[in-house]
């Protein structure tokens, strides 16, 4: 069970959404989408889900041998960016009108939604208001009504907005534990802190293109190629650094930007030649870094065209 | 996990139901509905079945006795009917006394005659009676016939005189009914309760659409079942209120009947007025209505961004045109007007009950017209999904009626 988007390009009115996006996600996996406002997240899960259609390109599932064009909804598990339950109801009512309408029995919904909540700790409460709730308990709420059936596809659309530290990290073991039942889980975030301790797999998108896809842990050995050596000699010395990407900071220290074609052992053996070295300092990008700096990249890239 | 549709649909049903459900005032207004019939019905067995009499006091104009103390005047006999006139002496000073709470008479007649002979009758009662004008009517009955003896006028001679002529309509068209007032008064009850079932159902699906797509509920909705089954669920809710509102207004409405003919009017209950054969002709059109209206109101509504400051909130008042049209054209139930009313889908199911309330109609023609509309109502449920569909998830912005017209033949993504 895997779910291909190939080629897929979609335009609201002149805005072009999606411009020739391409990936693939594989049963069991967490995949994150990350990308800024307007990076077109939204727009690919909203075709994904099957809400819009591409206005080119193909979006395919297989399930027992049966193709679909979006994940059906017998299967999905959706929080949407728009979130709103109904507030005059309780917490229970709520979770409970979800989980029939996705199929679950009564007994089985209610046992659910009590496992639930308490993972949350919002069972004393089930019976309250939904309106008397604090907004991040509201998105908890509804983050259960996505799930509580078992889908096999779960997408959820910014599941950490609006949430402070601590539920934030709450999500990271919901998530986890909704692989460790099985299920596949989309979610797009700005969050680069989260998304690392999570996603197996990333697409990082800007204004509705691929900037990086991949595995995160390739996404890091990308990080770490683009990593920087701070040099201080003991006086001041200006020298040129041959087979190297640098810069003099001051007339003692020299920053090497290190790239794939950077031979590591050939810079430190040249610096003698340079001067006497001081202190050698490494410098690697993290992934939050890299995520503007690639973002930047692109933008500037695509202004160029 | 597959989901059942008719499953959805029920759940939907009774989520749209139950959201507009106030139990509390609910349970009350039907307390008070059942006690108000109970009174009524009690009422019935433990009132004195004996005529009630009233004691009048009859006095002449200048306060004094009658000229014989032991008798009324010649012309007045001692009780007519229910009335019993007993001479008194009653001046104008002691009247507040004499219709006290205490006295034993119910009013006072003031007995005189003009400088032509004629008879003048004033009467004086503490309050306002529903018995007085039963009085006059006795009184000047009772004189009518002392004028006819007093000319030499014989019974057949005074009946001809107060009914010269014997009044009668025909009607060529066969199936006018003869009491004309009864089918008036039950073509326009069935125009109220179409008209309270109507505003029900569109007042509140119109608070349930607008309030779900502002709470942002349509996505995560959308996830779980289809457009179409969402709002078919949602106007079913709405048509069970519409029929509750319809159904609680008729009781209600006979009810207050029944306490006005029992206990104030102190006459027998009667519903025969009613024309029981005509109620199942009713429930068919009024369902038909009401999905019709309630479909063009989901449609409207999910296509308003912000119900305070839309346009097309004024659209809302569409679906009371056929019920203003068929009251427009039911003075003449034969009429081209409500003719063509009764089997134009979009009217008929104001315009045919009312036409059955008032002329007799052959089976085949409510039969065709409830067809027609069947019809209607399977293309109309079609559109009001897609327009659902395309409305709920506009946010921000408010399609145009261009839009809306393109939606209308065909869903877009």
């Amino acid at each position: 069970m895997k779910l291909v988007v190939s080629q897929v390009s979609k335009a609201y009115a002149n805005v072009t959404a999606i411009n020739t996006l391409s990936f693939s996600v594989s049963q069991g996996e967490i995949f994150a989408l990350l990308g800024p406002n307007g990076a077109g997240k939204s727009s690919i899960i909203r075709m994904i889900t099957g809400f819009t259609k591409p206005d080119s390109g193909k979006i395919s599932l297989t399930i027992d041998g049966e193709t679909f064009d979006a994940i059906p909804s017998h299967t999905l598990g959706y929080l949407p960016e728009d979130r709103g339950l109904y507030p005059e109801r309780t917490l229970l009512k709520n979770i409970m009108y979800f989980a029939q309408l996705n199929g679950m029995s009564k007994a089985d919904a209610a046992v659910e939604a009590d496992h639930w909540l308490d993972k949350f700790d919002l069972l004393v409460r089930k019976n309250d208001q939904l309106k008397s709730l604090s907004k991040g308990n509201q998105q908890k709420v509804q983050l259960i009504t996505a799930v509580i059936h078992n889908p096999k596809w779960v997408i959820l659309d910014e599941p950490f907005s609006g949430l402070d530290p601590v539920n934030q990290e709450k999500v990271v073991t919901f998530l986890s534990e909704l692989t460790a039942r099985g299920m596949t889980v989309i979610l797009s975030a700005h969050q680069m802190a989260m998304v690392e301790k999570l996603a197996h797999r990333i697409l990082l998108m800007n204004r509705g293109e691929a900037v990086f896809y991949g595995k995160l842990t390739d996404f890091q050995q990308h990080a770490k190629t683009q990593s920087s050596l701070k040099v201080t000699f003991t006086e001041s010395v200006v020298h040129q650094v041959e087979e190297a990407d640098y810069e003099w900071i001051n007339s003692k220290t020299l920053k090497v930007t290190i790239t794939a074609n950077t031979t590591l052992s050939r810079l430190l053996l040249s610096l003698p030649s340079i001067g006497d070295v001081a202190n050698v300092h490494s410098e690697s990008l993290d992934l939050h870094q890299l995520y503007l700096n690639a973002i930047t990249n692109h933008g500037v890239a695509l202004d160029e065209k | 996990m597959k989901s059942n549709k008719s499953r959805q649909l029920w759940l939907v049903t009774s989520w749209e139901f139950i959201q507009f459900f106030k139990w509390k005032q609910e349970l009350a207004s039907k307390l008070i509905m059942l006690a108000i019939a109970a009174m009524v019905f009690v009422w019935q067995y433990v009132q004195d079945d004996s005529e009630p009499s009233y004691r009048i006091a009859v006095t002449q104009n200048n306060g004094e006795k009658l000229a014989d103390e032991d008798a009324v005047p010649t012309d007045l006999p001692a009780k007519i009917a229910q009335f019993e006139f007993i001479q008194s002496s009653v001046s104008a000073s002691s009247l507040a006394t004499t219709l006290s709470e205490e006295s034993a008479y119910d009013a006072v007649l003031l007995y005189s005659r003009d400088g032509n002979g004629q008879r003048k009758l004033t009467v004086y009662s503490q309050e306002k009676q529903a018995w007085l004008p039963l009085l006059q009517q006795t009184l000047l009955q009772h004189y009518s016939i002392v004028y006819a003896e007093q000319l030499g006028l014989q019974a057949e001679q005074l009946s001809l005189l107060t009914t010269p002529a014997t009044f009668v309509v025909n009607f060529m068209d066969d199936n006018v009914r003869e009491d004309d007032g009864v089918s008036s008064a039950t073509a326009i009850g069935m125009i109220v309760l179409l008209a309270i079932g109507v505003f029900t159902s569109f007042g509140q699906l119109f608070a349930g659409v607008t309030g779900e797509k502002q709470q942002r509920v349509t996505e995560q909705l959308y996830s779980c079942i289809s457009a179409q089954t969402w709002v078919d669920g949602k106007i079913c809710g709405q048509i069970l209120h519409g029929m509750k509102a319809m159904v609680s207004s008729a009781i209600t409405g006979l009810l207050i009947l029944a306490f006005v003919t029992v206990i104030v009017k102190g006459q027998a209950l009667d519903f025969s007025f009613l024309n029981w054969a005509l109620v199942p002709w009713l429930l068919l059109f009024a369902l038909a209505g009401l999905y019709l209206c309630t479909a063009f109101m989901a449609a409207i509504a999910a296509a308003i961004d912000d119900p305070n400051h839309s346009a097309k909130t004024s659209l809302m008042l569409l679906p009371l045109v056929p019920i203003i049209l068929t009251f427009l054209s039911m003075d003449n139930p034969s009429g081209w007007a409500l003719t063509f009313l009764s089997y134009f889908p979009l009217t008929a199911f104001a315009a045919m009950p009312v036409k059955m309330s008032l002329i007799d109609v052959p089976f085949w023609q409510p039969l065709i017209s409830f067809c027609l509309m069947v019809v209607l109502c399977l293309w109309v449920r079609g559109a009001a999904g897609r327009l659902f569909k395309m409305g709920m998830v506009m946010y921000g912005k408010e399609p145009t009626l261009k839009d809306m017209l393109r939606w209308v033949i065909k869903s877009e993504n």
